[in-house]
């Protein structure tokens, strides 16, 4: 992921970088974002944050996270685990019982078990752009809740101010985003 | 005057300590017993400083110097949304505790932005009942600079905090900033002692105006004949926090006409103080200076 601040000062562009830099590690999204190109300009109390989206991590099956054994299915990967159990239960019901922490056991026919590894239990692409402007609120100072979202088909631009966004400032977002669009390339 | 000193050690003999304390006229501020760790907080005569000492080493405990014991500091901070906590503010907070002082923190309500930052009348009056405040503000030297009218209005000391190294403004301290992970590197903590050393010279300006003109009794002499009267009750943490100048009392109100009627010396405690209630939590006791309320033995 590549981070780009300008429009500040020395310190605060380096500072900033760091807080991007921390924000999207922390959030998990390191490895699903091209670039970040963000420009501050704290006299006028604007900032505009541009993210370039990158690959998507490929959806997580049942049989990724589990264990076959038997009639039983052995959770190797607990994060999923509620999503996995909601998942069986609507459409299973009560054939489907957790009997440990780790251990689910099926009452399932051979066809119905085929069917399982199909089963997409988490798409990370269902929310990745819902983390992204989490993380990017995170970002953006506290005080600047005016937001002017400008999606795009590379990612996300959203501009954040104090005060009411006007033109000028969408055509700046416009600049940093095509900025942006070409440092990820 | 008073030294704070915190002493850490076995639980072997160190009732002594206590003893040689109390004998010297001192006082046991703050007592954690740990299974076989003890931890105190002792205040005792300046000049009786080598005696402690030595007893300390008898007894193979460690003291260390409080230079901010005694005092309640206020962290205020913009807003207590996760831009600011829990790093920087809470790292700043146990800092200063650290160093001997009791905190408190503040978010303020509409205290984030620049143009838009305020602060209440009441959040005003609330940071004026403590001893000191430190304002932690962000890494935009402009919003700094606008924010500092913030602080104007306050009549403690105070300390900004903030992110650019340099900046033209009184009181401040730099380097610190936003942050997104805990300050616990050399080059951080550094710059939290630079910080405390800031604290040291405000409030060490603040000790010296009361030297001056003493007050009718030590705050620590009546934090001790408060605790006669009202012991405090099982799982209540620190009833009665020092300030500078009195005390906040964190009593009930059906205990207040108590409190007033303690006897100190010849006086009782209403007369040597004003007492009103915080708006913050409990009561807050000003001890008058000598030369107003007359002397008390």
């Amino acid at each position: 992921m590549e981070v780009k601040v300008e429009g500040g000062d020395e310190f605060a562009n380096k500072s900033y970088e760091k807080v991007c830099d921390d924000v999207f590690r922390d959030t998990g999204l390191t490895s699903n974002i091209d670039s970040v190109h963000m420009y501050c300009n704290a006299a006028e109390h604007v900032f505009i944050i541009s993210v370039e989206i990158g690959r998507a991590p490929s959806p997580v099956k049942v049989w990724d996270m589990t264990l076959r054994e038997g009639d039983k299915l052995r959770i190797t990967d607990e994060k999923y685990a509620p999503k996995l159990l909601a998942l069986l239960w609507d459409r299973y019901g009560e054939r489907v019982q957790q009997i440990s922490r780790l251990v689910i056991s099926l009452e399932l026919t051979e066809e119905e078990i085929a069917k399982l590894s199909d089963l997409i239990v988490y798409d990370p692409r269902e929310d990745l752009t819902s983390r992204i402007l989490d993380g990017i609120d995170r970002i953006f100072p506290e005080g600047a809740r005016v937001r002017y979202p400008m999606p795009s088909a590379e990612g996300i631009t959203v501009i954040a101010s104090e005060n009411p966004i006007v033109e000028e400032w969408k055509e700046k977002a416009k600049e940093v985003m095509s900025a942006s669009s070409k440092g990820g390339a | 005057m008073y030294k704070i000193m915190m002493f850490t050690g076995g639980v072997y003999k160190f009732n002594e300590l206590k003893e040689t304390v109390e004998d010297i006229g001192g006082f046991i501020l703050q007592e954690m017993v740990m299974q076989t760790e003890t931890m105190m907080h002792l205040a005792f005569p300046e000049e009786e400083e080598p005696r402690i000492r030595a007893k300390a080493k008898e007894l193979g405990g460690k003291l260390k110097d409080l230079p901010l014991a005694g005092t309640e500091i206020m962290v205020v901070v913009p807003s207590l949304g996760k831009h600011h906590a829990v790093y920087p503010m809470c790292d700043i907070a146990e800092f200063l505790r650290r160093n001997g002082a009791i905190t408190n923190m503040m978010g303020l309500a509409r205290g984030v932005g620049k143009r838009i930052a305020q602060m209440t009348v009441e959040e005003k009056a609330i940071i004026d009942e403590c001893d000191a405040a430190v304002f932690v503000f962000g890494n935009f030297k402009e919003c700094i600079e606008e924010k500092e009218k913030l602080c104007e209005m306050i009549d403690v000391p105070y300390i900004i905090a903030g992110g650019p190294p340099d900046l033209d403004l009184a009181h401040y301290v730099g380097g610190i900033g936003r942050r997104t992970r805990r300050m616990n590197r050399k080059v951080d903590i550094d710059k939290l002692e630079e910080m405390t050393a800031a604290f040291m010279l405000v409030l060490d300006e603040r000790r010296k105006e009361i030297e001056e003109d003493p007050l009718a009794a030590s705050p620590l002499f009546i934090k001790e004949m408060i605790e006669m009267t009202l012991p405090p009750k099982a799982g209540e943490e620190l009833p009665l926090v020092l300030h500078l100048d009195g005390l906040r009392v964190k009593i009930e109100e059906e205990d207040e006409e108590r409190v007033r009627d303690i006897e100190i010396g010849k006086r009782k405690l209403s007369e040597i103080c004003e007492i009103e209630k915080s708006g913050y939590e409990g009561y807050l006791l000003k001890i008058l200076p000598e030369a107003v309320s007359g002397a008390v033995f």
